[in-house]
């Protein structure tokens, strides 16, 4: 055992790191510098306490056992400031994407509104259902009343190919 | 020139006022909209559940747009136009990605076809239509008018991946509401960003961010924001209550779309532009215009 | 038949850690013609090399293969040690098998080992087609152009003409000095930059050996190493340089107000003027593109012309060419600092008080625009927060990756000037990453710095504002404390890098000197040969070469000097033989080899033969480089690289593919 955090008596799991650096697009996470730039512009820091220079540093020490079932990696507002910003090109949004995926697959805490979309899909095609809209002028009106054009929901066939790239086994 | 166009979700569910001022508009330019067969999500929810799917049905938002024969695809939200974007260059670079997807596609007979342009509204009216055709276009110019306007984050982030207008220095919005006669404020809080994204897990948060911006806004000499994303849209209009609520501030900013002020500055009838659906207090940035 | 001695080098462990030295030497014993073969721990040392020397005259050897690391490592060692026992060097063959075999190959020892044998054999077969060569002695001019008028062209300047070198000194602006000239006070001393540079600048304007060419550019070099004819330009300046007293009453009369290059922009001066408070010559200059007499009719103003008692105003003056013929050349050209409007961000050029580096300097300078008065732009008043930021263009994949050695130095000494200047009426944050104070006497700075009350803040803002009132914050995450902190900033200063100079790629072409992946000058070698580049003769010193601080400079500047000086000391220097040659009788005179020469080393001559003219190439052999372009484009094969013919080199390549010894095979 060569790294242990005395605080939590976490240990290092470089395997599930590895596992997370392979499904990034690029291995920039490990040049992080711990410049904070990521962090002093974060979008999520003031509301929700999201430190994404934090979230790297932990990553590249292997300390992921912990994250995926963490409420922090569900505070980023997907601004992607910090993705545009880091001078190492180190993309903690895309770190907190694959930990959420991660977070998916070890069926740790996800919120509710995210498995409703995929149920929502499923059904639909769509996240979204179709609504009724109150105006100014206090009438009701909607799609067919705005004489808006009929949009189809997918083909049946969408069903079993959405069901098929959800199962898709990740490295 | 004709085009595809790919509404996603949110539009097509209940943000009807951004696709009617965008059918309304987009023909006095010449630009014909081509709707798709079908349509499913673009994926953007889903990215953060499975990120391989969320590539897979933004590939299926482009292999839809390619049964209309056509190579270009209009998405007006800011996050599906990030969300085909971003699949699009994933796709290109990862040829097992590209594979398994296309293989996928083919399951439902549909074909994916890498030279679809995406355009987002403001670059297909800024870059492709001209400022200079949008000017004299113009019948009733908004003079005296004075906005705010939000470009929102995903059609200016990240820069490596070819955005809609520069990151730090945005001014194709800015541009486009000069064309039509208004003067733009310029303000701080410019960049930051609605907080749409965090509305499945913290919704209250999502509107004190939006509710921020807000009231950095209203403190502006400003007469409304105008924006061109339905989910930015969504957060500063048809929440602006609830988000004034979180902040502890009483807000009255009139919020429209772009396409809706363009469409006023032709000449276009406020009703067909669905200012009558916007929920926040837009007679007073009306008012101005007609006085 | 050629007597071949095979001598494989273990390089300690370099490449017999991984190669079997043993096992090659072994099978070099059966290759024809090889007499003797031997393995040793270090062939490049004192017993190594007497191995070999007692060898050739015992065995009687005429041909050396030597199997060891980069012929770019110790090729001249061995050659000087063969020629020491009487052989020819150039019958002397390197084999690279560390930098070609056990380096690369580190994870397949069994593999690597076959390689090498492989490669000995094709060493071999070659050396015994080599060809005894002789060095070419061409006489050297014992003089030098020295490129930019900075520090490090200075130094460079007064060491070679001490030494008695006629030194050319060639600096684009109307005065020497160059960055070293726009600093208030130089790290870790706080010595007075002007102070310690004056000096040395009118040492260089009184120099009997130095002619000081300045407002002037090198257009045009031609020839090679101990042969350099350079063409340079001397821009019109309009003030005759004999007759002008720098009295300066022209600049008082001139109506037109030019931005003041000298002080970053932050101050205004007038279209005739001296480029600054030290300049050396002290000698006006006009700005033609401001100038309303040369950019209009005659009889427009002339108000200096009117006004200069010592009637040294010619509105008519031409450029002149030079041309001098030198031995080598200095680089010395200097950097630029990175354009902060490229990182919009931080509000470079939307908010006036926000400053970079360079422009604080002249704030702080007592000859700049404020007299030395540290006040923020916007409104001329003192600032009561001061925040620098470290980092802004450098470290950073989207501009420059490389660390610009001296911003976090460059800050520590401006915020420790702004404490003593301003007392104790203001707070000043250091926004960093890393404080680098690596050099003697930095980190003691460093402790200076902080014993000064100055707040170091470990992290870096993301993005600048403005209230609208126009005051500046911004929100920077501390690492030490765990806090978000919002600071509140009169004047923000950024830690611009260094970089590149925007014309170097065509200094780097003029000169034939290349640049390195981060854009500055490339050195020979980056840890044994740091002063010249790659093109004999043409030695680098300062910022060109690299971001670096003055005393790195100097060092740099004051080595190059001497680099030349031992390059033209004697007068004359050897060439390496290893040229192209043309075979008179092959060559038809086709023309094709001449332009396709990229150092322009072949001259076309013309015969008279039985009454009809014959042309033929003809190799300038100090210049060729030996690339071997011609030899290759040549379609009669008249024209040959030394020791690399057609026969030479197709040998090589039988001898690599015949049959190998594979595992358990002879």
């Amino acid at each position: 055992m060569s790294l242990i955090d005395l605080m939590s008596m976490a240990k290092p799991n470089i395997e599930t790191r590895d596992k997370i650096l392979a499904r990034l697009s690029g291995k920039e996470l490990v040049n992080c510098f711990q410049c904070i730039k990521c962090t002093s512009g974060c979008t999520a820091l003031k509301l929700l306490e999201l430190k994404p220079h934090e979230i790297i540093k932990l990553v590249n020490l292997g300390f992921v056992d912990e994250l995926p079932s963490s409420d922090i990696i569900w505070t980023c507002v997907t601004c992607l400031k910090c993705v545009q910003r880091c001078p190492q090109k180190a993309s903690p949004y895309h770190v907190i994407i694959a930990l959420r995926n991660l977070a998916v697959e070890k069926e740790a805490k996800v919120p509710e509104g995210y498995l409703k979309a995929v149920s929502q899909i499923l059904e639909t095609g769509q996240v979204e259902t179709y609504q009724k809209i109150v105006t100014r002028k206090m009438e009701t009106v909607d799609r067919e009343c705005l004489k808006l054009p009929k949009i189809n929901p997918p083909k049946q066939s969408f069903q079993a190919v959405f069901m098929k790239a959800m199962e898709e086994k990740k490295a | 020139m004709k085009t595809a166009v790919f509404w996603g979700c949110c539009i097509l569910t209940s943000q009807y006022a951004y696709e009617m001022s965008l059918r309304q508009v987009l023909p006095k330019f010449d630009i014909d909209l081509v709707d798709l067969r079908e349509s499913t999500c673009c994926g953007d929810p889903i990215k953060s559940v499975n990120d391989f799917t969320a590539n897979y049905l933004a590939a299926r938002a482009l292999s839809l747009a390619n049964l209309t024969g056509l190579e270009d695809l209009l998405v007006p939200c800011n996050r599906c136009h990030f969300t085909i974007s971003e699949a699009k260059k994933t796709i290109q670079d990862n040829v097992d990605i590209r594979q398994k997807i296309v293989g996928l596609l083919k399951e439902e007979g549909l074909e994916y076809n890498s030279n679809i342009k995406i355009w987002h509204t403001i670059d297909l009216l800024h870059d492709y239509v001209g400022l200079e055709k949008i000017r004299k276009a113009v019948t009733k110019p908004l003079k005296g008018l004075k906005v705010a306007s939000h470009i929102g984050c995903q059609i200016i982030r990240y820069s490596d991946l070819g955005r809609v207008d520069d990151a730090e220095n945005p001014k194709k919005l800015d541009e486009l509401i000069c064309a039509l006669g208004a003067e733009v404020v310029d303000y701080s809080e410019k960049l930051d960003c609605c907080g749409a994204a965090l509305t499945r897990s913290h919704p209250d948060s999502a509107l004190s961010l939006a509710g921020s911006k807000l009231k950095a806004i209203q403190n502006l000499p400003a007469n409304g924001l105008v924006v061109s994303c339905p989910d930015c849209q969504l957060m500063f209009d048809a929440k602006q209550r609830d988000a004034g609520t979180t902040v502890g501030a009483k807000l009255n900013v009139p919020v429209v779309y772009y396409t809706q002020l363009l469409g006023l500055a032709l000449g276009i009838e406020e009703k067909k532009l669905g200012l009558d659906l916007n929920q926040s207090p837009v007679d007073q940035l009306l008012n101005k215009i007609s006085v | 038949m050629a007597r071949v001695g095979v001598y494989v080098c273990h390089c300690g462990l370099n490449i017999a850690g991984v190669v079997d030295v043993e096992k090659v030497a072994e099978y070099a014993k059966t290759l024809p013609g090889v007499v003797v073969t031997k393995h040793y721990t270090y062939m490049c040392s004192e017993p190594g090399q007497r191995m070999i020397q007692d060898d050739i005259k015992a065995k009687k050897l005429d041909r050396i293969v030597i199997a060891t690391c980069s012929p770019r490592m110790h090729e001249e060692t061995f050659r000087r040690a063969v020629a020491e026992a009487g052989l020819n060097p150039y019958l002397t063959e390197i084999v690279n098998l560390r930098e070609q075999v056990s380096w690369a190959h580190i994870h397949e020892p069994g593999k690597a080992t076959e390689k090498a044998k492989a490669l000995v054999r094709m060493g071999v077969a070659r050396a015994r087609l080599l060809e005894p060569l002789e060095k070419h002695r061409v006489s050297v001019e014992k003089s030098v152009l020295v490129v930019g008028g900075g520090i490090a062209g200075i130094q460079a300047s007064l060491d070679l003409a001490n030494a008695g070198f006629p030194v050319y000194l060639v600096e684009k602006a109307p005065s020497i000095g160059g960055r070293m000239a726009q600093l208030d006070k130089t790290f870790p001393t706080l010595d007075c930059s002007a102070c310690i540079l004056t000096p040395k600048m009118v040492e260089v304007t009184k120099h009997p050996n130095i002619t000081m060419l300045t407002n002037a550019e090198v257009t045009d070099v031609k020839g090679f190493v101990g042969n350099y004819e350079a063409s340079i330009l001397k821009k019109p300046r309009y003030v005759d340089e004999k007759r002008c007293v720098g009295c300066e009453l022209c600049t008082k009369v001139c109506p037109v107000k030019v931005p003041d290059k000298f002080n970053e922009n932050l101050a205004e001066t007038r279209a005739i003027s001296i480029y600054s408070a030290h300049a050396a010559p002290k000698i006006a200059t006009i700005n033609p593109d401001h100038c309303l007499r040369l950019k209009h009719d005659k009889g427009v103003c002339g108000k200096c012309q009117e006004a200069c008692e010592a009637k040294a105003i010619n509105f008519e003056q031409q450029p002149e060419t030079i041309q001098v013929k030198v031995g080598g050349v200095v680089l010395a050209v200097g950097s630029e600092v990175f354009n902060a409007l490229e990182m919009a961000e931080l509000g470079y050029g939307r908010f006036k008080n926000v400053v970079s580096n360079i422009e604080f300097e002249r704030i702080s300078d007592a000859s700049g625009p404020t007299g030395g008065k540290i006040l923020s732009p916007k409104d001329g008043k003192t600032p009561r927060t001061i925040a620098f930021i470290q980092c802004v263009g450098s470290r950073d994949k989207r501009f420059h990756e490389y660390c610009c050695r001296v911003g976090c130095m460059v800050t520590l000494k401006q915020a420790i000037l702004a404490r003593e200047k301003v007392h104790e009426n203001v707070r000043i944050y250091v926004c960093y990453i890393d404080m680098r104070a690596f050099g003697k006497g930095y980190d003691e700075f460093y402790r200076r710095a902080r014993d000064m009350d100055i707040d170091f803040v470990a992290g870096l803002p993301s993005e600048i504002h403005a209230t609208s009132d126009g005051s500046l914050y911004f929100d920077v995450y501390d690492k030490g404390t765990n806090k978000l902190l919002q600071i509140h900033a009169d004047l923000v200063v950024l830690g611009t890098g260094l970089v590149p100079n925007k014309n170097l790629a065509d200094v780097s072409a003029l000169f034939h000197a290349s640049r390195s992946a981060d854009g500055f000058l490339l050195e020979a070698h980056p840890k044994l040969k740091p002063l010249e580049s790659a093109m004999a003769g043409v030695f680098l010193a300062g910022a060109c070469q690299g971001p670096k601080d003055i005393p790195d400079t100097v060092a740099q500047a004051s080595g190059a000097a001497a680099k030349a000086m031992d390059l033209l000391s004697q007068g004359e220097i050897e060439l390496e033989p290893l040229k192209a040659i043309v075979d008179e009788d092959l060559c038809s005179g086709c023309k094709i080899c001449a332009p396709i020469c990229p150092f322009l080393a072949i001259e076309m001559k013309t015969d008279i033969v039985d009454g009809k003219e014959r042309p033929r190439a003809e190799v300038i052999e100090a210049v060729c480089q030996g690339c071997g372009l011609c030899s290759s484009t040549c379609p009669t094969g008249a024209i040959k690289i030394q020791q690399y013919s057609n026969k030479q080199v197709m040998t090589q390549v039988e001898a690599a593919l015949a049959e190998t010894c594979a595992e358990g095979g002879k």
